[in-house]
């Protein structure tokens, strides 16, 4: 089959820069307890008025520009924070950047969402529905954090990444590749927000907040991102020491050196922006890749240098997870 | 692979930077100031080094090193 191959990557955070001492001192807690419990240093988040489009619309600008197109043949948004329950965000996004009628839909996995949207982009690619593919993942989660919630509101921050994807061969760099993708929707109730959706249309205005069971979370994401790593490497032929970077979504510090040492990788390959971002949900993991392309890179793990393995790999509320894996291709940060 | 207090010791010797000298049989793990997240990371080296899948909720900061002990090799005894 055709396989999905990555030729530009884009990322974006908006420049309001909120520090571990402005959320401690709302959370009557210190600086250093949110670094050592997270390693989240700082996180940024939008100003009243700018949306999860807007965000969307810069990383998908610059991942454009980066594989040097104008033109795709769809846009893929993954996001759980759309600019309004209904239409879906892509479609404006789409619009936005100029990019005329083309297919446009927003894909709902939560954390695990970019993955997920590879997926079907790399789909979409090999059922010949489209030739290219912009795929995003963009979360503003500054928008349904409770203020006062001590288990989310140091962890995550606002951002946008995105890939663009052409159809090409599976031998080449930057050919997605194979998936794995998986669910429990047991335990849906460990990651949601409660109200607002169509079981419970008028909620208490608290009900509105993203809620997460910490604990619970951060042992079933060690667990199913291990597990779907290790499928992808079986699948690919790869054994851990063949990975140069494991690219896993940014949900915690400790998430990712616990799912290191799960994996027999060391923790000195792991890609990592989550000091300065925070968790950015859908956008982890192409923010990660995009700011460890940076000329001064701004990520632990990198610069990612063409024809290293890379491994991507993500769990987030569903549950869902996914991974994938690709030798990484010629492609810069535009 | 019996289970001994020296293994249990030892990976937390080595996962969370304590002294070998101040964990003994009756210490908690309260005692020994790791964080909730760390029970957490206990269990998953656990499971990986023991070979048993121990649920973050079944083990608390009031376990002593012997209570460790005993929920491991309880869990392993009905593999």
């Amino acid at each position: 089959m055709t396989a999905a191959v990555v030729t530009g990557v884009g990322g974006w955070v908006p420049p309001r820069v909120v520090t571990n001492a402005e959320v401690a001192a709302r959370l009557d807690t210190t600086e250093e307890w949110i670094a050592t419990r997270t390693g989240v240093r700082t996180r940024h988040w939008v100003e009243p008025g700018t949306s999860t489009v807007d965000l969307a619309v810069l990383a998908g600008e610059r991942a454009l520009k980066s594989a040097g197109v104008t033109e795709v043949g769809a846009v893929v948004l993954a996001t759980t924070t759309p600019d309004r329950l209904c239409p879906a965000s892509a479609p404006e996004v789409a619009a936005r950047l100029g990019l005329g009628p083309v297919a446009a839909f927003d894909v709902g996995a939560v954390c695990a969402g970019f993955v997920y949207a590879l997926a079907v982009s790399a789909g979409l690619i090999g059922a010949r529905v489209a030739e290219s593919v912009l795929v995003i993942g963009a979360d503003t989660f500054s928008s349904i954090l409770d203020p006062a919630d001590r288990g989310t509101a140091m962890i995550f921050g606002d951002g946008a990444g995105a890939f663009v994807l052409r159809a090409g061969d599976s031998a080449e760099l930057g050919a997605l590749g194979p998936f794995d993708l998986g669910s429990d929707g047991e335990l849906a109730d460990l990651i949601m927000i409660p109200g607002g959706g169509s079981r419970d249309p008028a909620p208490e205005p608290g009900d509105r907040y993203f809620a997460m069971q910490g604990k619970a979370t951060f042992q079933h994401a060690v667990r199913r991102m291990a597990t779907s790593s290790q499928a992808v490497l079986e699948a690919r032929g790869w054994r851990a020491d063949d990975v140069d970077w494991l690219v896993g979504h940014q949900a915690n510090r400790r998430i990712l050196d616990a799912l290191a040492d799960a994996v027999d990788l060391p923790r000195q390959r792991l890609v990592s922006n989550i000091d300065r971002v925070g968790n950015t949900s859908a956008a982890s993991i192409p923010l990660a890749i995009a700011d460890a392309l940076a000329p001064d890179p701004t990520s632990s793990g990198g610069p990612l240098a063409p024809g290293d393995n890379v491994l991507l790999t993500a769990f987030g509320g569903g549950l869902a997870w996914g991974s994938t894996a690709l030798r990484w291709p010629a492609v810069g940060q535009a | 692979m019996t289970i001994t207090l020296e293994k249990v010791r030892a990976v937390l010797v080595a996962s969370f930077g304590v002294a070998a000298e101040e964990v003994g049989p009756g210490v908690t793990l309260a005692e020994l100031d790791v964080d909730s997240l760390a029970l957490v990371e206990f269990a998953l080296i656990a499971e990986k080094e023991f070979g048993v899948a121990i649920d973050e909720e079944e083990i608390t900061k009031d376990f002593t090193l012997e209570d460790v002990v005993s929920l491991i090799a309880g869990k392993r005894a009905h593999v």
